[in-house]
């Protein structure tokens, strides 16, 4: 008689277990997908030249980065955004002489984010790439010739 | 009397050995007073039986038969283990649980949890230096390199201007 009425309640606690327990999994399923749905972005565009040596204050953080990459002198800080970047949605910023940078959002992990970048001129696409970021990492897209030293645009993201 | 001591004289070894009836013993016993053959008889079987059970007694005082373990410790090793499937079996039908067979839908909870779950378990997050950060470039008016430094965490996508570049407007 013990028994059963012993067993009577561990079903009883399996089953309200089982009840507890399944959504808790399910929400656990649909956790990656609930990840943040938006990215900032930074993206700098950056006239670097040998004319003069200023390094502008603002980029003090790429200083390290573009010193032992590039030969340049002077690096002087043309643009400064920061977008919001939610998924599909295009960001365009116009740069220099008619260009501008297209920045979609094409994907979201826990620690990575596919931007597809197309620099465009009249409608006309000069690059068009797509890259993976996770936070700390910087893409650097440069060459392009702007004044008397070319433009690089450094984008990196945080999410 | 002859009859008598005849057929008591069949009842005796029964009184002796303790498995007559009561009857039987009575009638044994009212006999013996008046009949010296069968009291004899009697004498004589008890004197048999301490001649044979004295020295068995005293060789069983000496005796502590490790034999006898060891033969039932060799009869236990030698006792077929239950595979685990017996054990398995035996310990549900000890469990309580069992009666009302709610190890079913706990044993299905446990599948379906164990199915669910793997999949984010397992899940491999691929490196960075597995996976190239740049998935595809592609330009019809420059020459593009693709430098990618780990130490640095920096990737530098430089564009060189070709032979079709993009000026006069550049």
């Amino acid at each position: 008689m013990a028994l059963r009425g012993t067993a009577k309640r561990i079903s009883g606690f399996i089953k309200k277990l089982a009840l507890f327990l399944f959504p808790v999994f399910i929400l656990s399923l649909a956790l990656p997908s609930m990840a943040p749905a938006q990215v900032q972005t930074r993206l700098r565009v950056i006239e670097a030249s040998n004319v003069g040596s200023t390094i502008d204050p603002s980029l003090r953080d790429l200083h390290g980065q573009l010193g032992s990459l590039f030969r340049y002198t002077s690096y002087r800080l043309l643009r400064d955004e920061r977008l919001n970047l939610s998924s599909n949605q295009p960001a365009s910023i116009p740069v220099h002489e008619g260009r501008s940078i297209e920045i979609t959002q094409v994907g979201l992990q826990a620690n990575l984010v596919e931007l597809r970048v197309r620099i465009r001129r009249d409608g006309t696409d000069l690059l068009n790439t797509q890259v993976r970021l996770s936070p700390g990492r910087t893409v650097l897209i440069g060459g392009p010739k702007h004044g008397e030293g070319v433009v690089i645009l450094a984008l990196s993201a945080n999410f | 009397m002859k009859d008598s001591c005849s057929s008591i004289s069949q009842l005796l070894e029964r009184y002796f050995d303790r498995q007559a009836t009561d009857e039987e013993r009575s009638l044994v016993e009212r006999h013996l007073p008046v009949c010296q053959t069968c009291h004899e008889r009697l004498r004589v079987l008890e004197g048999l039986r301490k001649a044979i059970k004295a020295p068995v007694d005293e060789a069983l005082k000496e005796e502590t038969f490790p034999w006898v373990w060891e033969k039932i410790e060799r009869g236990i090793r030698l006792e077929k283990k239950p595979s685990w499937q017996e054990s398995f079996r035996s310990w549900l039908d000890l469990s309580p649980l069992s009666r009302k067979k709610v190890w079913i839908p706990a044993v299905a909870i446990a599948i379906v949890l164990a199915l669910v779950t793997s999949p984010l378990l397992f899940k491999k997050t691929p490196s960075y230096s597995e996976r190239s950060v740049v998935e595809y470039v592609e330009s019809g008016v420059y020459n593009v390199m693709v430098y990618e430094s780990e130490k640095a965490k920096v990737t530098v996508i430089w564009l060189f201007e070709g032979p079709q570049n993009e000026s006069p407007a550049s």
